[in-house]
């Protein structure tokens, strides 16, 4: 209990301030504070008799402790335990109070008896000794340490050693590429040649030909065919090194136009519908005598890869939907009404905040985007082509979206990592501009990939049985951005992955061999970051079916049903309707100028015709039959019926923490049962395996071992008499200890009975910083 | 189709209704005594409009006959729903239009005609009449006990017209002296007890306004009485008195002879205002709020127009106060007094809230029944004044959607606690639906006194009847029991939502689901099925086993039987 911090998870189990003390009388005698340190992490500064604030206006239940910062990690190292009933699942690579400099978004430190205050960036000095210092992170947690006893040059040192290193200056400087380096040294005798850097993996990462070779079958793409031009990205560096493309178009056609593409970004297959319409995306035409031309080769081949020689529509994302800058913009105002406005302040004002923010509003455009998309392709039959400027940031939110109301092997865990695998990865998302890892050009910051999982979040929350997958694996998902360990997030693309391993090989000697580049882990090893049995947290109790299943050789079943549907209501369509994506006048047009028409007020004083889109009419029909979850889903795009994400944003504020409450306490219950029903089903199993003469190895009633997907198992036979203490809507995440702002121990109450408005210098310098 | 005693009084062939989502729809059209019922046969599925007449709060004709000769009619409904329908003017102008029929029959109060629930003669395997017993609901909750006793002095409703025959007050308290404190209070309605603590014995207790006066009169009767509720509870020297109202309309009554409790007068209470805006404001913010969400809601400007209705505004300030009783009762220990102007409206949705929030037994459902039999219906909440059963007169300034708000505000905290309540959110939406319905009894009259001249137990059928009859539907499978939890919601905008299942509910892009529920019962059936195939399996194992064991001689190997869980 007094060494540092196990990596596993544990209950802390909570006694009363006073019991604690009678229990710990004889001290035994204190260990040393030592940072661990994974391989090729460094201690750069450090300080002791720091405070972390637990409690924002009183020192109660503060942690002493040593501050640490080293070439990955602000590290807090203490003895004490929090003082309230709490749970946080553990991180492998991190300690209990660790941030990776990756994840500090903002440093600020603070002189109060001086009256100043300084945001830190790299390289700079500070004139004062600092008494306080508060991160802000990029996952919302604001964390704030107090240097009152502690030595003012070590503080100092200690708070421009995390400014400096949360700001490298180069990719290489990130963390990853020491500690993968460090493996090729430590391990050498025992390296195993051509070890897939995915370890076990069994997903596709798709950046060999094999791997795309099998989506074209599994989406029975007989037309599209895999195409190796850029194989070293010889014709372009952001495309992958293998993309599909019409059968109908040969290398040396490509080869002729990829020129004309922005960045030489040719067309690429995304997927196939079962009717034969395919997704794909494309850069613009950058020559515009070339456009219409080029425009119509394309077309005619993607048409000649339909079965049923279907039109090809196209649709302009930047011209329908926000710029990266509007979407960072939402999210820095998401961010603040969320965790930095004081709490009771900004309730007065929240619902017109939020829709200030345009967060939502932007979640909504992209998810209904998508769905026109869909429409397209399911209704219409028709292949679409997604084309942006540059193809590597709308069109991945909205390609891997279209794929995931379409096809459910999307929604299986392996199915939706192999999407991200495909579209933002190799697709070639600036993860390392778009993260900001560096912190040079905050231009170029934007999170499309946390605006894309809110999206799907907002679709799990409609349909909590159709994902395989649980709102706690996006949450995790979304932070590991913020550890610069995996291939996933470092890179711009996968050529630059290649270009920074052979740069930081050939300066550290580190001996590649035939490898291409280093062999950073992709976020999909979870073993990397959690135990087996915290990873049973990502499944979903309520998920129905097992995804990977449904599409074979090309066809999915349940989709006959949907297909119906549409070909007797669309039948006689003006072909007019056809080019509607095409001009931007969709039907965000038609429904604009439907809220222009008066309301049906109670007077009654006017009859009007109802105007409905066809693919208005489309989305109506579908929710009017019982949704089939292993078909198509259509997200519920009233404004109404889209949420904010609590859990992804308000996790770290305590005052909006539920105690005992919050959607886990159902994901408890439904955990349970499922657990009870596959214990059920693999004694089952058991009783017909055994022969009747090997029955004492194998008893069928002993429980099976911990193969359960369930993290709450199936308890005794009775019911509990208590809810679990640390269930609280924030679960996983506890917020205890994690914000510099008022505490609420005690009775949920004590911020109406103190009042609300005493809030901390930190707070206005926060507004002033940001 | 039609209901016992329900009886078709005209029909009308040729009627348009102009749905806001479809548009004109052509078909038939039915008036009973109980409801309106409109088929067009034109679509497939045919389209359906099944509507109690009771959800009718106003039938207006519009403008006179078009050029086409058709009439409109346009129906505002209390359920956030307004329906428009178009008919052509009769040939024949002495026959009457189907809906100068339906004005009839949707407000028989105003036509000398009975409510139909006194009409509809449905026998139910149980009697929901009897789900409360006061003294039953009291035994349950300890009482009567040393300090608390159940008086008879309201009997005949002479010292309260709107309370309860059954009151339970401090045991040193004579009958005389409860009269005293009676005339001290608005409406004679004293502080009684609506539920004990089962371990601080702190409790929540209920009344009206002192009526303290410009002048600020003053009664020893009151001042003692409250002194013998905080005595009550030795746990704690000092008591809450909870005042609904903002201070500033609590000042105002002090005008008509009301007002608030002096701390001078009333030495170790503390007096504290709740600022819960009155029956005419919130009135006001529901009309505003069906403005947003019907028909259609406007996608630009979702968040700041429903933010300019002020009704989730109303809905925290309500569970804030009903949160600050439970916590002040839970984890202060300390005994509370709530009361607004008369102590049926606002003081109604904080008691029951708190208890709801302190008491599970409340959050089953039969508790809930009880719950809302005793807090609002016992205890006089002016139902018939508050809704208008059957009555025209739509523009009534006693209408006002309190009780919605409170069921808004248990759907508010189920949504926070999924496995708290025993019950589902159809069993909310069914309470509404019914409340306006007036196919059932118990939401007629405004107090226990009238319930029972009316006879209302033996001429009307009670909803309970019909809601035990078929609990399945009604219930939460996520239910857990978990004893002496207190809820304590989070009280916050962050977690306050529209409960679109009902306000949006007529919206056909809207899909009624509750999957997670769904879902959670498919496993249990997927349980039952497995265990039972496992056990049909161990059976096997075990008669070969025993078998094998005859032949071989050996003692009988034990199996240890399949855990099941139940």
């Amino acid at each position: 209990m007094f060494s540092v911090k196990p990596l596993k998870p544990t209950f802390k189990s909570y006694l009363l301030p006073v019991q604690t003390d009678l229990k710990q009388t004889p001290q035994p005698p204190i260990k040393k504070l030592e940072a661990k340190l994974l391989p090729g992490e460094i201690v750069v500064n450090e300080v002791s008799f720091v405070r972390k604030c637990i409690g924002a206006d009183s020192s109660h239940g503060d942690l002493w402790g040593k501050l640490i910062c080293t070439n990955f990690k602000v590290s807090f190292i203490t003895h004490d335990a929090l003082p309230k009933q709490r749970f946080q699942v553990a991180n492998r690579l991190l300690g209990e109070h660790d941030v990776p400099l990756a994840c500090v978004e903002q440093v600020v430190t603070v002189n109060d008896a001086k009256g100043k205050q300084k945001v830190l960036c790299s390289n700079q000095k500070l004139k004062f000794n600092p008494t306080e210092l508060v991160l802000y992170c990029k996952d919302f947690r604001i964390i704030r340490f107090r240097f009152d006893e502690a030595g003012p040059q070590s503080a100092k040192k200690v708070c421009l050693a995390i400014a400096h290193y949360s700001q490298p200056a180069d990719p290489q400087l990130l963390f990853g590429f020491e500690y993968i380096g460090k493996q090729y040294y430590g391990s050498l005798g025992e390296r195993v040649n051509g070890v897939d850097p995915g370890g076990g993996l069994q997903m596709p990462l798709f950046d060999r030909p094999s791997e795309w070779d099998r989506e074209i079958k599994r989406t029975g793409a007989a037309e599209w065919r895999v195409c190796s031009i850029n194989e070293g990205y010889v014709v372009s560096p952001s495309l992958p090194e293998y993309v599909v493309v019409p059968v109908s178009l040969a290398d040396q056609d490509l080869k002729q136009y990829l020129c004309f593409f922005t960045a030489h970004r040719i067309p690429l297959w995304c997927w196939n519908h079962p009717n034969g319409s395919a997704l794909v995306r494309m850069a613009s035409i950058s020559d515009p005598l070339q456009q219409r031309k080029l425009d119509q080769r394309i077309c005619s081949a993607i048409t000649k890869s339909h079965p049923q020689r279907s039109d090809v529509l196209k649709s302009d994302l930047d011209k329908n939907l926000p710029n990266i800058q509007d979407i960072q913009a939402a999210f820095v105002k998401v961010r603040q009404i969320c965790v930095i406005e004081p709490f009771e302040e900004s309730e007065e004002k929240w619902l017109s905040s939020m829709e200030s923010s345009r967060w939502l509003e932007y979640v909504r455009a992209f998810l209904k985007h998508s769905a026109e998309v869909v429409y397209l392709l399911e209704g219409k039959h028709v292949s679409v082509i997604l084309q942006e400027e540059e193809d590597r940031d709308l069109s991945c939110v909205v390609s891997s979206l279209v794929q995931l109301m379409l096809d459910p092997h999307f929604r299986s865990l392996t199915g939706f990592q192999s999407l991200v695998q495909k579209e933002w990865v190799m697709a070639g998302h600036r993860f390392l501009h778009r993260c900001n890892h560096l912190k040079k050009n905050d231009k170029e910051e934007s999170p499309l990939f946390q605006l894309f999982l809110d999206c799907v979040w907002q679709i799990i929350n409609q349909y909590p049985a159709a994902f395989e997958f649980t709102e706690t694996y996006l949450t995790v998902l979304s932070d590991s951005m913020w550890i610069p360990v995996f291939s996933t997030f470092l890179f711009n693309c996968p050529q630059q992955r290649t270009e920074n391993s052979m740069d930081f090989a050939k300066s550290k000697c580190i001996p590649m061999g035939e490898e291409k580049a280093l062999r950073f882990p992709p976020v999909w090893d979870w073993s990397q970051q959690f135990t087996p049995k915290d990873q049973a947290l990502f499944n979903n109790p309520m998920y129905v079916g097992k995804g990977a299943t449904c599409v074979q050789n090309g066809t999915v079943k349940s989709f006959r049903r949907t297909k119906k549907n549409y070909s007797s209501t669309l039948r006689g369509m003006p072909s007019s309707l056809r080019n509607i994506l095409m001009d931007g006048h969709d039907s965000l047009t038609l429904t604009r100028r439907n809220s222009l028409v008066p309301r049906l007020k109670p007077d009654f004083s006017q009859i009007r015709e109802v105007v409905e889109s066809p693919t208005e009419r489309f989305f109506r029909d579908w929710v009017s039959r019982p949704a089939d979850l292993q078909g198509m889903l259509i997200p519920q795009l009233l404004p109404s019926h889209l949420a904010l994400w609590r859990l992804y944003f308000l996790r770290w504020v305590p005052e909006a923490s539920i105690p005992k409450g919050g959607p886990v306490t159902a994901y408890h219950k439904l955990s349970q049962l499922a657990d009870e029903v596959e214990k059920l089903q693999s004694q089952l199993r058991q009783y017909k395996g055994a022969t009747p003469a090997s029955t004492p190895t194998s008893n069928p009633s002993a429980p099976p071992s911990d193969h359960s997907r369930m993290y709450f198992k199936a308890g005794s036979t009775h019911e509990p008499s208590s809810i679990p203490e640390y269930l609280s809507s924030s679960f996983p995440f506890s917020p205890v200890g994690n914000m510099c702002r008022r505490s609420i121990l005690g009775t949920p109450l004590s911020k109406f009975l103190n009042g609300a408005k005493t809030w901390l210098s930190t707070e206005t310098l926060a507004n002033e910083a940001l | 189709m039609l209901l016992p005693k329900e009886s078709v009084q005209d029909m009308a062939k040729d009627v348009t209704y102009i749905c806001p989502y479809i548009g004109a729809l052509r078909g038939t059209l039915t008036v009973t005594n109980y409801r309106l019922f409109f088929r067009c046969m034109d679509r497939e599925p045919a389209f359906v409009l099944d509507l109690p007449l009771g959800v009718v709060s106003r039938v207006e004709k519009i403008g006179g006959a078009s050029s086409r000769g058709e009439v409109s009619y346009g129906l505002v409904c209390k359920d956030i729903r307004n329906l428009r329908f178009a008919h052509k003017q009769m040939e024949d102008s002495l026959r009457k239009s189907i809906f100068e029929i339906l004005m009839k029959f949707a407000f028989p109060v105003s036509n000398g005609l009975p409510i139909f629930a006194f009409e509809y003669g449905q026998v139910y395997p149980e009697n929901g009449w009897k789900v409360y017993d006061a003294q039953a609901e009291y035994k349950r909750q300890g009482i009567p006990n040393e300090s608390w006793r159940i008086t008879k002095v309201n009997d005949h409703y002479e010292v309260c017209d709107t309370y309860p025959s059954n009151l339970v007050v401090p045991v040193n308290i004579p009958d005389e002296e409860l009269k005293r404190v009676a005339a001290f209070r608005a409406k004679g309605r004293i502080p009684v007890l609506s539920w004990i603590h089962p371990e601080s014995q702190a409790t929540v207790t209920r009344c009206s306004q002192p009526m303290v006066g410009v002048n600020g009169k003053r009664s020893k009767d009151d001042e003692k009485y409250l002194q013998a509720i905080m005595d009550a509870n030795a746990q704690s020297h000092k008591l809450f008195i909870f005042d609904a109202r903002p201070s500033v309309n609590a000042a105002a009554n002090k005008m008509k002879g009301g007002g608030y409790e002096s701390e001078d007068a009333y030495q170790n209470a503390e007096l504290v205002f709740l600022d819960i805006h009155n029956i005419h404001v919130m009135r006001e913010s529901l009309r505003k709020l069906k403005e947003v969400v019907y028909p259609n809601i406007e996608e630009s400007h979702w968040l700041s127009n429903l933010e300019s209705t002020h009704w989730l505004e109303h809905i925290k300030l309500i569970l804030a106060g009903a949160l600050r009783i439970a916590d002040k009762v839970e984890s202060g220990k300390t005994s509370v007094v709530v009361h607004c102007s008369d102590g049926w409206d606002r003081t109604a949705q904080l008691t029951s809230l708190a208890m709801l929030m302190l008491d599970g037994h409340y959050r089953t459902i039969r508790g809930f029944q009880v719950l809302l039999e005793k807090e609002w219906l016992s205890f006089g909440h002016r139902f018939q004044l508050r809704i208008g059963h059957g009555d025209k007169n739509h523009t009534d300034a006693d209408r006002s959607p309190v009780f919605l708000q409170f069921i808004d505000c248990v759907w508010q905290i189920a949504r926070q606690f999924p496995a708290a309540f025993e019950f589902n959110e159809y069993f909310l939406v069914t309470i509404l639906d019914h409340m306006y319905s007036c196919l059932f009894g118990t939401f007629m009259c405004n107090s226990e006194q009238q319930r029972v001249k009316e006879e209302l137990p033996k001429k009307t059928v009670s909803l309970w009847a019909y809601i035990n009859s078929q609990l399945e539907e009604f219930t939460n499978p996520l239910y857990v029991n978990y004893s002496n939890h207190v809820l304590f919601p989070v009280v916050s905008m962050r977690h306050l939502e529209l409960w679109v299942g009902y306000y949006i509910r007529w919206n056909p892009r809207m899909r009624p689901q509750e999957p997670v529920h769904q879902r959670y019962k498919e496993l249990l059936a997927k349980r039952a099925e497995l265990q039972k195939r496992v056990e049909e399996l161990q059976r096997d194992v075990t008669n070969r086993s025993a078998s094998s064991t005859e032949r071989a001689g050996s003692p009988t190997r034990s199996i240890t039987p399949v855990q099941t869980f139940v």
